[in-house]
């Protein structure tokens, strides 16, 4: 088999999906502290009435950059990248991503990404508009200088490694998956990600047309916004929303798809109704799609269709419940311990109802008229974001620290950190709900004293630095533990999936033998696994010419075709340095040295593609 | 032991494909394999995403007109209707070309297929030179910062071109390593450029419709 390149290098040339989900776990925690710094001045700024410690215009540049950080830099990579690209591939029983190096592309694309938007805040001119960055708000009459251009390019610039990546864990999950494992017998984190998969690749393509609309519209020229030449304001929220809501569900399908399998593993027991959760989360993102106008309800579209999108967000609610009576149902009649990955699913469950039931209340036009631009909203979205996608993704680095690292966490720690976290979080988000129904509107910087709102601002304040110190407890244990952990062993949780067949950590093929797959609990169909241990001894089955890898058809999972996938490349970095010198150029107006660059990616792209596996040495 | 057959087939029966190293090879182990290859589906993805970036600029588009009273506003030339229709039939034929240097190249017909892609090359690239060349005439007359028509209009037509440079782009490159002989990894790339091609000639043939919609 092979082995990557030692030291710095073979990280930069790496075209191994476990280290390129490692780099991007490490860029989005750094990305995370980016974003929860940037909450905590905001949470401090609103501690009591008419605070100051920071002004106006750089509480703008906060609150835009926080929601920029955790929606396009923190969740979407944390679970895409990091999650999806080190655990896919484990779960499929494949030794690599279908596009290696396309999945280093990605990762360094979404590096450039964080640091051309980043060196924004840095210059003092982030963007400020709001991470909706409405317009006319946001155009150059209203918004002048470079800030929302920082956001146009940064958010396409983000948007194309998503969709890579996006579209490399659909080929990877369609035909990589190992030879038998057809799609009834597939694990339900995989539904899960193909789902959040098909979102972004559809939906992503609304939020660039609309940022490029915006980047014209602010440096050529144009009126795509402009009311006064033809334009339409409106053009801007229905191309956002029908982003930004599916967006929503690409966020918490994926922690869904942790929940099933951290829920198996402490139960002992197979999901209750598995075609039906399946399904429903493919559902949840498809019906995602035909809901966007419900963010829209105040800003005065006709009546019926305001109905409709109420109606339609009123059915998005069934599959979400499919899936939460099914998590209660497993959780009933199995034998539930509640270690704590566990503790963070079902901490989840009771954040994701408490959001979702506050998100049902929206779809009565009044009561979301008079709430619309309140902390209501903000309550709301953070129960699902914070509570709904981020809990899964604690629960999931408990959960699969032990694979990843081959040490086992401190179990005492980790649940203290739960428990901080949850009640954290509770205390920051619940009173938002009150003072969002007595008025409290979002994005403004301070409040004036005597409308009652000082007690529940304390309170919230304080619940962000009890969060803080939950989150740091968690990421103080994990790292102790990485040095001072007992040996995890292959399989500490006698998982349900693939990924705990083998070694902890696991080596640079995945799987010396290409695993047999009968059912999507294959770590529990103990004959299959008796049949790899033999045929490993036989060498049946290892694939040992090079790097291969087999290829499956999309449905019945049967064998395609043994291919060689590429190993170690320089050429995903420089394409990722090449495409972010051209979008530096964008933003400068350089439209001479614009057209060098492209040239440049170019070559670069005909490097690349200069190799063939069949030339390459095994 | 038995052979593994859980995948349907005996693993020895499976084929090697990306290794094959010449044409003969590569036309027998494409013949052996089952379905398209991993590379036709990222290029069927990338396809997705595209056409669904152009789905929201005709979306815009249309949206646009049904709040503008009158489209083209008045004092915007109207499209010119019958050569951009004869230009966009002519380029839509090189997709017959283009499967057929794909069918070639999977019956291990090299010159065939080198002549094919060559025959394409020329229209495609005959259609972009006069298509620029009225691009830039187009904006004698109007400029897409005019109003809101005009900046749909442009923005549409010009990044359909930037999709038809790209597949020309492709072609090239195709020949470029077509010109060293045929492999696996080359019919891939036929057969998947092939298929950009089919959508790209689709993406044209509706971004001209809907553009001369606004003659009706």
């Amino acid at each position: 088999m092979w082995q990557s390149r030692p030291g710095v290098l073979g990280w930069v040339m790496t075209t191994d999906h476990k280290r390129i989900g490692l780099l991007y776990f490490w860029t989005t925690l750094v990305l995370f502290g980016a974003g929860g710094a940037e909450a905590l001045i905001i949470r401090t700024q609103l501690i009591q009435p008419n605070q100051h410690v920071v002004g106006p215009s750089t509480y703008d540049q906060l609150f835009t950059m926080h929601g920029i950080t955790m929606i396009f830099f923190f969740i979407i990579p944390m679970t895409t990248g990091a999650f999806g690209n080190y655990l896919l591939p484990l779960m499929l029983g494949a030794r690599d991503m279908a596009f290696p190096r396309m999945n280093a592309l990605s990762f360094w694309i979404f590096l450039g990404s964080g640091i051309f938007i980043y060196t924004s805040l840095f210059l003092g001119i982030a963007p400020n508009a709001g991470w909706f960055d409405y317009v006319p708000l946001a155009n150059a009459k209203f918004d002048p200088g470079h800030a929302i251009d920082f956001y146009c390019l940064g958010i396409i610039f983000n948007g194309i490694s998503s969709s890579l990546t996006a579209a490399n864990f659909i080929v990877t999950i369609l035909k990589m998956r190992a030879p038998g494992m057809s799609f009834n017998r597939m694990p339900l984190f995989c539904f899960a990600f193909l789902a959040a998969s098909w979102g972004l690749l559809f939906a992503l393509p609304s939020l660039t047309a609309d940022t490029i609309f915006l980047f014209l519209d602010r440096n050529v020229g144009t009126h795509f916004f402009d009311v006064a030449k033809g334009g339409s304001t409106l053009l801007w929220q229905h191309l956002f929303w029908i982003f930004g809501h599916p967006e929503v569900y690409i966020l918490i399908v994926p922690a869904f798809g942790i929940a099933t399998e951290i829920i198996p593993a402490f139960t002992q027991r197979r999901v209750v109704a598995f075609p039906l959760v399946a399904v429903a989360e493919l559902l949840v993102v498809f019906i995602g799609f035909g809901v966007w106008a419900h963010h829209m309800f105040a800003t005065g579209m006709p009546t019926v269709t305001v109905v409709f999108f109420a109606a339609a967000t009123a059915v998005v609610v069934i599959p979400s419940t499919i899936q939460v009576f099914a998590w209660c149902m497993t959780f009933v009649t199995g034998n539930a311990r509640f270690k704590t990955p566990l503790l963070f699913i079902a901490g989840f469950i009771f954040m994701f109802v408490a959001g979702g039931l506050t998100g049902i209340m929206f779809l009565a036009v009044p009561f979301d008229q008079q709430v619309t631009d309140t902390y209501f909203v903000i309550a709301h979205f953070h129960y699902i974001i914070f509570g709904a996608a981020v809990f899964p993704i604690f629960g999931g680095m408990y959960f699969w620290f032990p694979k990843v690292t081959g040490k086992l966490y401190f179990e005492l720690p980790g649940q203290i950190s739960f428990w901080l976290i949850f009640l954290g979080t509770n205390l920051l988000f619940f009173p938002m709900h009150i003072v969002g129904l007595e008025g409290m509107p979002r994005r403004n910087y301070t409040y004036p004293s005597g409308l009652g709102w000082g007690p529940e601002n304390l309170a919230e304040t304080i619940g962000s630095y009890i969060t803080t110190v939950g989150i740091v407890v968690l990421l103080a244990n994990l790292l102790v533990s990485y040095f001072r952990g007992l040996p995890a062993g292959p399989d500490p949780w006698h998982g349900a999936t693939l990924e705990w067949t083998i070694p902890s950590p696991p080596p640079e093929y995945n799987f010396a033998v290409i695993p047999k797959v009968s059912s999507a609990y294959a770590n529990w169909d103990y004959a299959d696994r008796e049949e790899d241990r033999r045929k490993l001894a036989e060498g049946v089955m290892v694939l040992e010419q090079g790097h291969e890898q087999p290829v499956s058809s999309p449905v019945d999972g049967w064998w395609a075709e043994i291919v060689e996938m590429p190993h170690d490349s320089p050429w995903p970095i420089l394409l990722a340095v090449a495409m972010s010198i051209v979008f530096v150029l964008l933003l400068l107006h350089l439209w001479m040295g614009f057209c060098f660059a492209l040239a440049g990616i170019l070559l670069v792209l005909l490097g690349w593609h200069g190799e063939e596996p069949q030339e390459r040495e095994a | 032991m038995a052979d593994y057959i859980a995948g349907g087939v005996p693993e020895r029966l499976v084929p090697r494909t990306t290794e094959a190293r010449n044409a003969g090879e590569a036309k027998v182990l494409a013949g052996r394999r089952r379905g398209p290859s991993v590379a036709f589906w990222g290029m069927a993805m990338i396809v997705a995403s595209e056409v669904t970036l152009f789905g929201t600029f005709i979306g815009t588009y249309y949206y646009l007109r049904f709040n503008t009273p009158h489209w083209p506003p008045v004092g915007t030339p109207e499209p010119r209707v019958v050569v951009p229709l004869v230009m966009v039939g002519i380029l839509a034929t090189t997709s017959l070309p283009m499967q057929l240097a794909a069918r070639a190249a999977r019956r291990g017909g090299l010159w065939a297929a080198r002549l094919f892609l060559l025959w394409a090359l020329v229209i495609q690239c005959g259609y972009l030179v006069y298509e620029i060349h009225d691009y830039v005439d187009q904006l004698r007359r109007s400029v897409p910062q005019d109003n809101a028509y005009s900046s749909i209009y442009y923005t549409l037509l010009g990044a359909d071109h930037a999709h038809v440079a790209i597949g020309i782009l492709l072609v090239v490159w195709l020949l470029w390593k077509l010109a060293r002989g045929l492999t696996m990894y080359r019919l891939n790339a036929v057969q998947v450029v092939a298929f950009y091609w089919h959508a790209v000639n689709l993406l044209t043939l509706v971004v001209i419709g809907v553009l001369l919609s606004a003659t009706l």
